[in-house]
């Protein structure tokens, strides 16, 4: 396990997944308090991958549970295998007229069939779903309950139970305790403000969109063969992007979709050319990419200032002839 | 350092930052797994546990950087300060340089040389370590009981005899003898008890400060500068430019919580007759006996809304933020006709069809190309002109809201116009931006109006706005 926020930031870098401090802290915490995390952020900033790198870093395997609207107990603690207990009856037929051998009553028979209750509503009959499952689970385990926000909000308040005591209750059988207490990630988009009951039992966490070196760091471990200048330019122009007032504003993902798309057409620099005609990986909204269209030559200029800035002219010099190459026209076109 | 987190705590609160106690005991466990060196994951660490709404972090950072930074900054600062006031040239690193040179020189090894913790911290200017110090020698002087001015010298002085400072000072020029004889040149010997002076002064100033914190703390005052200003409740009246930028954003996001609540709240109510064939079919796994009972869906009538907005510049915020809700919210409605007068009464429901939601608003507000915005309110005249062209177009599925302080610059109310569209339409929301105190007093004509509205409210804010418009859309 994790012996520092530190020791979080190495390991999980190993899974190849770069974080913060902030980050690494509140996982360590989560650690060491057993304690579930609350994700919350902007889509597509890496809040289920997350959960993913904590799985493989600490060995534990990952349970998940997708939450959506309508998603109920049934579905995502136990259920009862009915057909199974029919099956079941219907082969033990005979068992049960041994069983029931010497009653004359009704009452009697009944009496006998109730003795043998407990074989049908026991755990060979019940389905375990994702809940149960991590917490019935032989070694310890990463209970990933995804877009957790999406769920009604009676869902969650049944979700307490499991997540302040990890245990779970059924009916007919009793409490079921935890054999380890699963490291517990919850994610939310934050469509619906979660109970405050629920945020109390858990530790917080809000990853926003990277800063842009944490961002080259991203995607220089990402992507194979992004050269360093071209990753750069690119975070560059994602960052000028995120602050245009966008119906979806881009993330880390698409970020990376960008980068390995430009690698696909070859390209060495960004061009306006280039950007025009790759940003529908970008940007998901027709209006987004108008929107961005318009703004393309501000975003493209005040690279080239910078570049002029910094290493004069021939940086420049170098770019132009670049976006005319034949090869690259005959990539795009 | 646990009476400071409590502090910190109640500090938090007040601010509006929900931190239950479950919540502030998480932190010290948290605290307590960790080293408190870094002050960044002390930070993660605080926050992580106790603050829990990604709305409440900016809070926080203020807070945090207030409390426990505010006074650490001062303290590095008035040390930098010192060593920058030193006469002559001289070089900081330099004679940390040869400091250690001359010790390593000195006989004897350097375990004999005994100095005090203080003294230490002091000649290697270790801000977190003096940090600490100063925080325990406060605490056992009981700073913290300080009431008034008059006292700030007096627990200045004790917290340094806590230190015991003097004492530092005492071994340090010592140390800087020691020094001098054992090699080190008379001209930095002497640089190096000047600076142990500076340094000296520099840590009194910084005892004081914290003293005066500590002073500034007990007055109420003090916690109330941090309160924040929410964009949630502040007044539509007065606002920059930025804060309608920010408070856009804001509405969004209030708009789409609306959204999703309402389709949950939905969900609920439109349980219908029983369906029996999907029941069936659903219900095959059970040997055909009905355990799980559905239900049809019942479709809910969308209602239709008709908005009208006073543009005078009294309430063009509350009306802007009104079309930007009533637009963001669309889909919850079959139809919306937007009317903007001040006197004339015109349509601009084209504009919205034409043109991003912001832009339209904006353009709205301007008159939409169809009325005269620079004229004086007359509400009777626009009541009139829309129950002479449009009173056709309302009927009992169309909710009907209206914007407008009714500051009716003395013209006739003309409220048997509003009466016929009450008996016409579904529901009349009146959202007033002033308070119902001030309803019918002046050129308000208010109480004319408010016999013919279902309901009407007070709406100055954004949380009064959109707790209307929650009800609005059930």
């Amino acid at each position: 396990m994790f012996e520092s926020p530190e020791a979080v930031i190495e390991q999980l870098d190993q899974q190849g997944y770069i974080c913060d401090k902030n980050i690494a802290t509140v996982v360590f915490l989560a650690m060491k308090l057993e304690k579930p995390i609350l994700v919350e952020g902007p889509a597509g900033v890496g809040k289920t991958e997350l959960a993913k790198v904590v799985s493989a870093a600490s060995g534990r395997p990952m349970i998940r549970l997708q939450c959506y609207e309508g998603l109920d107990e049934a579905k995502a603690l136990y259920e009862w295998e009915y057909s199974k207990q029919l099956l079941y009856t219907q082969i033990l037929k005979e068992k049960f007229a041994e069983a029931m051998a010497g009653t004359t009553t009704v009452a009697g028979a009944a009496d006998r069939v109730g003795q043998e209750d407990s074989v049908f509503f026991s755990e060979r009959f019940i389905v375990p779903r994702p809940l149960l499952r991590a917490i019935q689970a032989d070694d310890p385990s990463l209970l990933l309950i995804d877009e957790v926000d999406k769920s009604d909000p009676e869902f969650e308040a049944f979700l307490l139970e499991v997540l302040s005591d990890f245990q779970v209750t059924v009916p007919e059988i009793g409490t079921l305790d935890a054999r380890h207490k699963p490291i517990v990630f919850l994610t939310s988009n934050d469509a619906r403000e979660m109970s405050d009951a629920l945020k109390r039992r858990c530790l917080h966490l809000y990853i926003d969109f990277p800063n842009e070196e944490l961002e080259v760091r991203i995607l220089d471990k990402k992507v194979d063969g992004i050269e360093q200048r071209l990753a750069e330019e690119l975070v560059g122009v994602m960052q000028r992007l995120r602050k245009l007032d966008l119906k979806k504003t881009p993330s880390i993902s698409e970020t990376l979709d960008w980068a390995r798309a430009l690698l696909a057409l070859n390209a060495q620099d960004l061009d306006e050319a280039l950007v025009r005609d790759t940003l529908n990986v970008i940007l998901k909204y027709e209006g987004d990419i108008k929107k961005a269209q318009s703004e393309l030559g501000r975003l493209i200029t005040r690279k080239a200032e910078e570049g002029q800035a910094e290493g004069g002219a021939p940086a420049k010099a170098e770019e132009k002839p670049a976006a005319g190459t034949p090869a690259k026209k005959g990539v795009l076109h | 350092m646990q009476q400071k987190i409590v502090e910190f705590t109640n500090l938090l609160r007040k601010s509006g930052v929900r931190v239950s106690v479950a919540e502030s005991i998480d932190a010290f466990m948290a605290l307590d797994e960790l080293s408190l060196s870094d002050r960044e994951i002390f930070k993660d660490a605080l926050r992580t546990t106790m603050v829990k709404r990604s709305e409440d972090i900016a809070t926080y950072d203020q807070l945090f950087d207030l409390y426990w930074s505010a006074f650490y900054d001062g303290l590095k600062n008035s040390f930098e300060q010192a060593a920058g006031d030193m006469e002559g040239e001289f070089d900081l690193e330099q004679m940390m340089k040869a400091i250690q040179e001359g010790l390593q020189n000195m006989e004897g090894d350097p375990g004999e040389l005994d100095l005090s913790e203080l003294a230490k911290a002091l000649l290697s200017q270790d801000m977190d370590k003096l940090e600490q110090l100063i925080r325990e020698a406060a605490e056992a002087a009981g700073t913290e009981r300080i009431e008034n001015m008059l006292q700030l010298g007096f627990f200045t002085r004790r917290t340094m005899e806590q230190m015991d400072a003097e004492g530092a000072g005492d071994q340090l020029r010592d140390l800087a003898q020691q020094l001098r004889e054992s090699g080190m040149s008379d001209a930095q010997a002497d640089a190096l008890l000047e600076l142990i002076d500076k340094f000296l002064e520099a840590l009194r100033k910084s005892v004081r400060n914290y003293t005066e914190r500590e002073l500034q703390q007990q007055n109420f005052d003090y916690m109330e500068k941090f309160r924040r200003e929410s964009l949630l409740e502040k007044s539509f009246y007065n606002l920059t430019e930025d804060e309608i930028k920010k408070m856009r954003e804001v509405v969004v996001r209030l708009a789409q919580r609306i959204k999703n609540v309402l389709s949950i709240r939905k969900r609920r109510l439109k349980r219908g007759k029983l369906d029996l064939h999907t029941m069936l079919r659903r219900n095959m796994a059970h040997g055909g006996v009905p355990f799980d009972l559905i239900f049809k869906q019942r479709r809910k009538e969308r209602p239709k809304l008709v908005i009208l907005c006073d543009v005078s510049s009294s309430v063009a915020n509350v009306s802007r933020f009104m079309m930007q809700f009533m637009y963001s919210l669309q889909e919850c409605f079959t139809k919306i006709r937007a009317f903007v007068f001040v006197s004339e009464l015109g349509e601009v429901t084209q504009v919205f069809k034409d043109k991003d939601i912001n832009d339209a608003i904006e353009k709205a507000l301007d008159g939409g190309d169809v009325i005269n915005v620079y004229t004086r309110s007359n509400f009777g005249f626009a009541f009139h002109h829309f129950w002479q062209n449009f009173l056709s177009s309302v009927d009992n599925k169309t909710t009907v809201l209206i914007l407008g302080d009714a500051r009716n610059n003395y013209n006739d109310p003309r409220a048997w116009c509003l009466r016929d569209l009450h008996n016409k339409a579904k529901d009349v929301v009146w959202l007033n931006p002033e308070s119902p105190s001030a309803w019918g007093f002046g050129d308000s004509v208010m109480d004319k109006y408010l016999p013919y509205t279902d309901v009407a409210e007070e709406c100055r804010n954004l949380k009064q706005l959109s707790r209307v418009v929650d009800r609005l859309v059930l």
